[in-house]
């Protein structure tokens, strides 16, 4: 697929402190990108050369194959960003900011107003679209927050943090918003400390820490890369013993061993093994009354690379 | 220019929609201009209250006398203590009683004594001048009346017509008055006209400096920030920024103007001048309020500083206290403000029927000021807007 952004090499620092050393990424058209790391790991830095609002002092940032410089409003049409701040006038109505941004972003008059509907409908304000933002909750903000980097159709959408200081509700909200763009063709890269909504978003995730990307990769490969395993725990009644020799000896099983009540078993890839390892353990004679799967999070990938938890 | 236009526009909306500014732009300007003009107007007409004991012809003939006066404001009171009580109480500047049987007396040949009642201070020795010229007037025929009757043998009502038609044909004398000297204020200058002037050069400015911390809470709120992210130059973002301070000060001005117009009749002289004026001081505002919005990053602290810098500088410049009325090194102080150079720009149009022409070197000096203050104010923009 064709990469909609490709970052190579950025480097910023500020007076001694390098706060993005070598970042590269490519997102495709379609693909959800996640930047995972906490707080001064170097996402917010990374994004804003990426959006053309910071220079790198090496490297380059190219967006539907042109360059983003700070001094070039080339590009910027590609782009959609929705800020970590809630950037929108408080004091406007919600259909007032959206006409604002749209008229930046050069929308004539007629593809504006359609727009604007279609963004006010996608985003759940049509019904509050001439009331003042400082009389809407924080996650109707952020979904108008939101709304404004979509407006335009951007290629490129990047998100910064956009569940910060959300409730439940909003969040999910928010969360279901971004998974319905990638079916959009749009490339979205996401930022976030939230280790739940990477995995649930986003097909390839870079952990970064210090300015650097430790590991790059599906959330599978992250995980296989540093050795985590699915555990799948099998309840069940009969010979503990023989039902973990039994699964032990599947390939894919990486290691098996009785414990309460039934046996836990370490595998690469808990969904391609349990159908077998299930029949195998029916043949000893064992009753399975149960089946856990838990899959290796992201957390653990991280403290692996990184040596500290993603809230530290 | 489309984007700079949206950019002025949202800050002119965002000004309108605040509510605090429905007084401080639009009520209170035009309540101080009201209050101003009722204090120190100059064109209202001195009052003059007569009671007339005396029902005769000549009393009759006096009152009418003095109310033919277009400069007096006459009223008839039915007693003499109510007159007494009205000038007392400064509702009329002074009062003339006419004590019964005055005509008969006057006509009889005696000696007649009027009332004149006025407050020691104001106008009562100008309006004494005025009331007794009247009396004068009326009485004159009558002296020659009687000496005509006496000496000639007529009756005294013949004697009163002839001399009253010789009187009226009379050549006249007239008093040739030259002024020395230029009035500070010339008697045509309005009661409203010098208070507006001064409340708009006041406001205009107060208000383009409040404007700057709406410029603060884009920057804080991060909105300027993401409009560099759109296919926005950060020049046209700075001369979108300014041209909404301007645009606000515009709209404080011309809604001074129109206003005071439209309720006061304030004259503004020359509307172009007017206008140019009005333009060039908004584009001083507008530059001093855009280096403040892109120096401070506290809204709170640059609205409280803007007060105190608005309303200095403005008596300071003469917007409480008329420049004329200033020692001539505290003029010259005066004239490091724009608001002087604004306010003399006015006083040429208004105070001595100035034209365009005439106002070039105030507009050069304002021009100069909103120059230096808007480049000022926009590298300072600049710099902050792509400061990492």
């Amino acid at each position: 697929m064709t990469a909609v952004l490709a970052a190579q090499g950025l480097i910023k620092s500020f007076g001694d402190l390098i706060a993005v050393n070598g970042v590269s990424f490519e997102i495709a058209e379609g693909e959800t990108f996640g930047l995972l790391g906490p707080n001064g790991a170097g996402k917010t830095t990374s994004i804003s050369m990426v959006a053309g609002l910071l220079e790198p002092d090496n490297g380059t940032v190219h967006v539907a194959g042109t360059q983003i410089r700070t001094n070039s409003t080339n590009g910027r049409s590609d782009i959609g960003l929705v800020p970590q701040e809630i950037a929108i006038y408080p004091d406007l109505t919600a259909t007032e900011n959206l006409r604002f941004f749209g008229r930046l972003y050069d929308m004539p008059g007629e593809t504006l107003d359609k727009r604007v509907e279609e963004v006010l409908e996608v985003i759940g304000l049509s019904e509050r679209q001439d009331d003042l933002v400082s009389e809407f909750s924080g996650g109707m903000q952020r979904r108008l927050n939101i709304g404004i980097g979509l407006l335009h159709r951007p290629r490129l959408l990047i998100l910064d943090e956009p569940t910060v200081g959300v409730d439940p509700q909003s969040r999910n909200a928010i969360l279901e918003s971004v998974e319905d763009l990638s079916g959009e063709g749009i490339a979205v890269l996401y930022t976030t400390h939230y280790m739940e909504e990477a995995e649930r978003l986003c097909d390839r995730v870079a952990i970064i820490d210090e300015g650097v990307i430790k590991a790059e990769g599906t959330r599978r490969e992250l995980v296989s890369l540093v050795g985590e395993k699915d555990r799948i725990r099998v309840t069940v009644t009969g010979d503990l013993v023989e039902v973990a020799r039994v699964a032990s000896e599947l390939p894919a099983v990486h290691e098996a061993s009785p414990a309460d009540s039934g046996v836990d078993v370490l595998a690469n890839d808990a969904s391609s093994v349990l159908p077998e390892l299930l029949s195998r353990v029916a043949a000893t004679g064992a009753n399975v009354t149960g089946v856990a799967v838990s899959e290796p999070n992201l957390e653990a990938v991280f403290l692996h690379l990184t040596g500290k938890a993603l809230r530290d | 220019m489309r984007k700079i236009l949206a950019i002025a526009g949202s800050n002119v909306r965002r000004m309108l929609r605040e509510r605090s500014n429905i007084f401080f732009v639009f009520i209170f300007p035009i309540a101080l201009i009201l209050l101003i003009g009722a204090q120190f107007g100059g064109d209202f007409d001195p009052g003059v209250g007569i009671h007339q004991e005396d029902e005769g012809p000549l009393a009759a003939a006096i009152t009418e006398e003095i109310q033919s006066d277009d400069s007096l404001a006459v009223t008839i009171f039915e007693t003499r203590d109510e007159l007494l009580d009205a000038v007392e109480r400064g509702t009329v500047q002074a009062g003339l009683f006419i004590p019964a049987g005055a005509s008969g007396r006057a006509e009889a040949g005696e000696q007649v004594e009027l009332g004149f009642v006025a407050r020691p201070d104001g106008a009562g020795p100008q309006l004494q001048s005025v009331v007794s010229a009247g009396v004068a007037r009326v009485m004159t025929p009558v002296g020659a009346a009687q000496f005509g009757a006496e000496k000639a043998g007529a009756s005294f009502d013949e004697a009163l017509e002839v001399a009253r038609s010789q009187t009226d044909a009379a050549p006249g004398l007239d008093v040739e008055t030259i002024a020395v000297g230029e009035a500070l204020f010339p008697t045509t200058l309005g009661r409203f006209d010098l208070g507006a002037a001064q409340q708009l050069v006041l406001f205009t400015f107060l208000t383009a400096l409040a404007g700057s911390a709406a410029l603060i809470l884009s920057r804080k709120l991060g909105i300027s920030r993401r409009m560099l992210s759109t296919p926005t130059s950060t020049g046209t973002i700075v001369g979108g920024e300014g041209a909404g301070r301007w645009a606000v000060a515009m709209v404080q001005g011309l809604y001074i103007v129109i206003v005071t117009y439209l309720l006061f009749r304030v004259d503004w002289g020359d509307p172009w001048g007017a206008l140019l004026i009005l333009v060039a001081f908004s584009a001083v505002g507008a530059g001093a309020g855009m280096l403040m919005g892109a120096t401070f990053k506290n809204d709170q602290q640059a609205g409280g500083i803007g007060v105190v810098l608005s309303l200095g500088l403005a008596a300071l410049g003469g917007c409480m206290l008329p420049i004329e009325l200033f020692s001539p090194a505290m003029t010259r102080v005066a004239h490091l403000t724009p608001h002087a150079w604004a306010l003399d720009g006015f006083a040429e149009l208004v105070r001595r029927d100035g034209t365009v022409a005439d106002i070039l070197p105030e507009l050069g000096v304002l021009v100069v000021y909103a120059t230096v203050l808007l480049l000022l104010a926009s590298w300072r923009l600049r710099a902050v807007l792509t400061r990492p």
